[in-house]
């Protein structure tokens, strides 16, 4: 007891305590090899799609292409909410499939060691969490993005598809999927923090969202409704697909409205989850 | 001003309560052992009290602030359960990372620093899961240490190690009590180590708490007792029992309890034909006085 010391406290303002959160979260990032992993799937998954297309099938023909268009395997030529063919659903939307996977191991991490606890004891504010996490994770499938726009580009050059492009275009839609990151790591990080006690569910239900099934059932609301398709845009994975080959300056402010407003909706949310509920 | 103060407190699992209405009081600067059966709720209220779970209800105050203020938490430092470290990173990648998390000044000295308190300064480069168990719990007190915490709370720290790495334990436990004076909320059930650092006690059962003392108290409660040795010491009990209100046989010896006049029992046994070849006085440790209060019904302890 004679050792007392003279304790001041001094309340860490927002900026400060998200700094540490974002801080912890970069650096395990960078230090641990899910990320590169990660990374090297966005490459190598384009190529793949590009290559099996070229192959012979069993009776030596080969395939029709899949795409006419190197910038194809990037982004759709249109915006098609409800895909035809693997063309239309084999390009950067899909690293929000493998990104949430990759957002799910992440934040599964943060409970399964235990670190979590670290945090939280620290950390007496829920939202530093969230919102870290979002921020982390969007930066993560916006470098994912990068990853598959070069991996595509090699391969689609490789297997010498056309080039002709509006570069407006195609730099519009390449910058709104990477802005599409935000409301996307969001609503992970959100069904991570509901499903945190149940590893294999935070995957499944993270892969479930990513896939953009639940965009069937908007449409089909949207046609009864003769609503214009371009309603479905306020959902992510709608300003996602919205982003093509034949954006405008339009497409860009969809994405990066939905996106921000979405990543608002889900950090909310997770927020409130976190203050009412459990950590474990 | 307590460094702890819980008025009330409580927090039920699926109707089940496992911290029921407790209070609790850590005075500042204290070493407090919390001690209680498996199940009677000291973790819980230890994770309650690191903001992990979501109390019912009830008030925790940490230096006279609410425990949700973010000036007092980042200065609280927990080993609850486990260490909460990343298997697959280093030792040193996981203290960085809980240094970044703190804001730290001079991260690498800081980091240095705690590794020389938990004695591992030499295995900063090994991973975590390449550590033993007793390495692991030093890794933990070497995380909650980091940032000069004011609150050091520890789950059962101790349990699970050999006795060399208990020796070293203890030996940190003492080392960050004394030297850095910060206030240490411990729990354990190795009742005879934590009676060699704890200034205070809080004894828990059901999730309530029964008793709070400081060790001087418990010094004062602590039954006096003098222990002898007889070749017959089923004659020698009989004839204690005429006199004495209180004689139980234990290990070999009699104890005759709430005496410590050593030379009137000796000839008090040799008047009644009894040889006496050992005796000694001694007083009830935290052990004896703990089982003794668990042995009591409920009702008869919370009266305590």
């Amino acid at each position: 007891m004679e050792n007392v010391r003279k304790l001041k406290f001094e309340s860490p303002g927002f900026i400060q305590r998200l700094k540490g959160m974002l801080g912890v979260d970069f650096y395990r990032l960078f230090h641990t090899p899910l990320f590169y992993i990660f990374l090297v799937i966005s490459a190598i998954i384009p190529a793949m799609v590009s290559a099996m297309t070229m192959m012979p099938d069993q009776s030596g023909n080969t395939m029709e292409p899949l795409y006419s268009n190197v910038w194809q395997i990037i982004a759709a030529s249109e915006p098609l909410y409800v895909i035809r063919s693997i063309a239309d659903y084999a390009n950067m939307n899909m690293v929000f499939i493998f990104g949430g996977i990759m957002v799910s191991i992440f934040i599964g991490h943060d409970y399964k060691s235990g670190y979590v606890k670290q945090l939280f004891t620290t950390h007496a504010k829920k939202q530093d969490y969230m919102i870290s996490k979002s921020l982390v994770c969007a930066f993560a499938m916006a470098c994912m993005c990068v990853s598959y726009f070069i991996g595509g580009t090699v391969a689609g050059l490789l297997v010498s598809y056309a080039t002709d492009v509006n570069v407006g275009s195609l730099l519009i839609a390449i910058l709104g999927k990477i802005v599409m990151s935000l409301g996307w790591a969001s609503l992970y990080t959100f069904l991570n923090i509901i499903f945190r006690r149940y590893f294999g569910i935070s995957i499944a239900s993270s892969f479930f969202f990513g896939t953009g099934i639940l965009i069937i059932g908007a449409a089909a609301i949207v046609e009864n409704l003769s609503l214009p398709t371009s309603f479905l845009n306020i959902f992510l994975y709608g300003a996602s697909v919205n982003a093509c080959l034949v954006s405008g300056i339009g497409s860009l402010l969809i994405c990066i409205v939905v996106s921000v407003a979405w990543a608002l909706i889900y950090n909310l949310l997770g927020t409130r989850i976190l203050y009412k509920s459990d950590v474990y | 001003m307590n460094a702890i103060e819980i008025r009330g407190l409580s927090k039920s699992f699926r109707g089940m309560y496992a911290v029921d209405h407790l209070n609790m009081t850590v005075p500042v600067g204290a070493i407090y052992g919390f001690i209680g059966e498996n199940g009677s709720g000291k973790s819980t209220t230890e994770k309650l009290i690191c903001g992990h779970l979501v109390p019912n209800e009830g008030e925790i105050k940490l230096f006279g602030r609410e425990y949700t203020d973010a000036g007092v938490r980042v200065r609280v430092g927990a080993l609850i359960e486990n260490a909460g470290c990343f298997p697959g990173s280093s030792i040193y990648q996981n203290l960085m990372m809980q240094a970044i998390n703190l804001n730290l000044e001079n991260r690498d000295e800081e980091i240095r620093r705690v590794l020389k308190i938990v004695r591992m300064e030499q295995h900063a480069s090994l991973k975590f899961k390449k550590c033993s168990l007793g390495m692991k719990q030093r890794v933990g007190i070497a995380m909650a240490l980091l940032g000069d915490p004011a609150l050091l709370i520890l789950d059962e720290p101790i349990n699970g190690l050999d006795t060399d790495g208990m020796r070293i334990m203890r030996e940190i436990l003492v080392d960050i009590t004394q030297n850095y004076g910060c206030t240490v909320l411990i729990s354990s059930h190795l009742l005879g180590e934590l009676e060699k650092i704890a200034t205070h006690y809080g004894i828990i059962r059901q999730g309530k708490m029964i008793v709070e003392m400081s060790a001087a108290e418990l010094e004062g409660r602590a039954r006096v007792f003098v222990s002898v040795k007889t070749k017959d010491l089923v004659g020698a009990k009989t004839a204690l029992k005429a006199k004495y209100t209180t004689v139980k046989e234990e290990d070999g010896y009699l104890r005759v309890y709430d005496v410590d006049d050593t030379e009137s029992i000796v000839e008090y046994l040799l008047q009644n034909g009894h040889v006496v070849s050992e005796i000694k006085k001694n007083k009830i440790g935290l052990e004896e006085y703990y089982v003794e209060l668990m042995s009591q019904p409920t009702a008869q302890k919370e009266e305590k």
